[in-house]
């Protein structure tokens, strides 16, 4: 059965998919900037939600403008909780761009996995410890002998 | 005099924002104002507690009577996390004393004033609120070491725990458009027939994944080796110790006045036995003190999840003891540890070096794997019985995943407690035997004078969690404190 397309349903499913998006990108992107994007996508999703929560078709914005019976009013707490969302994700938005500048500036690049390796090696270096688990040195025996470097090319890109 | 539990919230609050201020104007009074509030906060939980606490009671803020306003709700279990985090803000408090300190210490207020607040709060979005404050200065304060590596550990961290906040907004939008209220109290009344279904539990599962993030659950629980590898140790420990405690305590809330389902329960129950053999598995191949800490704590915490996963709120007063005996035993590591990083080799001789931060770290593990005189084991033998009188395969899988963990932590344990007091390597000179010494073995002896002091005066201590822990589960209770008004549940 196809339920009939309501603009509720549009904005409920817009929400969930900005919100899978979201997460999608987060898990996906190999940039870190982007990670931070997609984390704000996934923020709208939520809070389209919360608006949604909250919302009626048939009535008018919470505000007193006589002292006459009020209309039928949307529901105002989900407004005013999105505003407070909304305020913190923009706070915590605006503090991971500074931190990406700051990661910018130490290590000279964005890339995810380069990003994580010198932190990792960093982390090592500071504790005086070897690395716990590492993607250069695998656990265990090798079933195969390894690749001599100049062939090692999995990612396609040209050398 | 009630009300002035509000302060140890407001004020907190108020000096983290006028810290920066205070120091163009005073060094002095910049740097002695936190630590007093923090005292001022201790001296007026402790003085409720002394003055004969025994009902629970709510504090509507503003003069709005909940579920329309916001209230706090004090209880035993309430009052003693929030003892905890003013003491602990305390014990850890950055005594450095320089400008950069400022700008520390006002982040250690944020800290503290949100950890109160996720302790007294009775509102959902209040909580989340608090807990994006909370995150908010951890992470100002995780990064502050400044090395490039912190801010990548950091920034993952963020992305982790932003993931976390959008599906717990996720999770309160869905139970506001099922009930139309976010009050506790109110929610417990609704909940049995409103939230009892699918669309509870998808809000709970959002809720429990993106509270998780703090509390160490086990599929988000990434930044904890790298957060704990790259910030202060008196931070990790705070954090460890403390915050992952607090988000436990949201957890074990929710599910004790709004989710009743057994489908919950399971899933917490599962997660937590995948975090037990994660973490211990994981500290057992550490090579570093600090990361083998980290994550045994992720097993510790999985051991909490597992406690509370029991039905009918069986596990309460075993989540409580080994919350509470994770709190001292993990903060008192940690400050070990700070002393003593590096590659575990490094650590041969310290026990002649520094005879008494070796005796601590051998009572502190003998009491985490559980020897019975020390607190360890009657938490966890409470754990255990409860487990053991289930009938249900998934628990007795429990039980056997703990007690193979215990063994595990016993392993890596006492691994380091045998270098420890192996002979240093013929080559190396004794100035580079690290020392445990200074601000962080006091610190270290202060959580073993209190784990000593729990394990003589045992009988006391376990009466007083069972009633803290009877208190927290009486549900009715909860209702008839916040609105009295609607104690007849005609909602």
């Amino acid at each position: 059965m196809i339920p009939a397309v309501t603009p509720e349903l549009i904005l409920y499913t817009t929400a969930i998919g900005l919100i899978a998006i979201g997460l999608a990108g987060v898990v996906l992107s190999s940039h870190l900037f982007r990670m931070v994007l997609a984390l704000v996508i996934a923020e709208a999703g939520a809070n389209l939600m919360l608006v949604l929560a909250g919302y009626r078709w048939d009535a008018v914005a919470p505000i007193l403008t006589s002292r006459a019976e009020p209309a039928a009013m949307v529901d105002p707490v989900p407004q005013a909780l999105v505003l407070t969302a909304i305020v913190i994700g923009v706070g915590i938005q605006a503090l991971a761009v500074s931190i990406l500048i700051r990661i910018r500036q130490r290590f000279a690049t964005l890339d995810r996995k380069e990003a994580a390796e010198r932190m990792d090696a960093e982390i090592a270096a500071t504790l005086g410890a070897p690395r716990d688990i590492s993607q250069e040195a695998p656990l265990g025996e090798r079933p195969l002998p390894t690749l001599p470097a100049d062939q090692i090319n999995m990612r396609g890109d040209s050398p | 005099m009630s009300t002035n539990l509000v302060l140890t919230i407001a004020l907190p609050l108020l000096g983290a924002f006028l810290l920066p201020v205070l120091m163009r104007s005073s060094v002095a009074i910049a740097l002695w104002s936190g630590p007093a509030i923090l005292v001022y906060g201790c001296w007026t939980v402790a003085e409720l507690w002394l003055s004969g606490f025994a009902q629970p009671l709510s504090i509507a803020i503003g003069g709005f009577a909940p579920p329309l306003g916001i209230n706090l709700y004090v209880d035993s279990l309430a009052l003693l996390f929030a003892f905890a985090v003013q003491l602990l803000g305390l014990v850890f408090w950055p005594f450095t004393l320089d400008q950069e300190s400022a700008r520390r210490q006002s982040l250690m207020l944020l800290l503290v004033a949100a950890s109160t607040g996720l302790a007294l709060s009775g509102d959902l979005f209040n909580l989340y609120v608090f807990y994006e404050l909370a995150a908010v200065a951890t992470f100002g304060l995780a990064s502050a070491s400044g090395s490039g590596a912190a801010y990548v550990a950091t920034l993952r961290y963020l992305i982790l725990s932003g993931i976390g906040s959008v599906l717990t907004l996720f999770g309160i939008a869905l139970i506001y458009s099922q009930t139309g209220t976010l009050n506790l109290a109110h929610l417990a009344q609704l909940a049995p027939a409103q939230l009892n279904n699918s669309l509870g539990l998808t809000a709970f599962l959002a809720i429990l994944i993106g509270i998780g993030v703090k509390a160490e659950l086990f599929p988000v629980n990434t930044w904890v080796p790298e957060i704990y590898a790259t910030a202060s140790t008196r931070l990790s420990a705070f954090l460890a110790g403390l915050l992952s405690k607090l988000a436990l305590l949201i957890i074990l809330r929710l599910l004790l006045l709004i989710f009743h389902q057994p489908e919950a329960a399971q899933v917490i129950l599962i997660l937590g036995i995948l975090g037990v053999i994660s973490g211990e598995l994981a500290a057992w191949r550490a090579k570093e003190m600090k990361r083998m800490l980290a994550f045994s704590s992720i097993g510790q915490l999985g051991m909490i999840f597992i406690a509370m996963a029991l039905p009918d709120g069986k596990g309460m007063l075993a989540v409580l003891a080994l919350a509470l005996h994770h709190l001292i035993i993990k903060s008192g590591l940690f400050m070990l540890a700070e002393d003593w990083g590096g590659a575990l080799e490094r650590l041969r001789g310290s026990a002649k070096a520094s005879p008494l931060g070796a005796v601590l770290f051998v009572l502190f593990s003998l009491s985490l794997v559980g020897m019975p005189p020390l607190p360890g084991f009657w938490a966890k033998f409470v754990l255990i019985t409860e487990l053991a009188a289930q009938v249900e395969p998934l628990y007795l899988l429990g039980l056997t995943v703990f007690l193979l963990a215990t063994v595990v932590e016993a392993s890596y344990l006492f691994r380091i407690a045998a270098t420890l007091y192996s002979n240093p390597a013929p080559d190396t000179l004794s100035e580079e035997i690290p020392k445990s010494k200074g601000l962080s073995l006091a610190t270290a002896s202060l959580f073993g004078a209190g784990m000593i002091a729990v394990a003589l005066l045992i009988a006391p201590v376990g009466d007083g969690l069972q009633a803290i822990a009877a208190q927290a589960q009486d549900v009715d209770l909860y209702i008839t404190t916040v609105s009295p008004a609607v104690s007849g549940g005609s909602q």
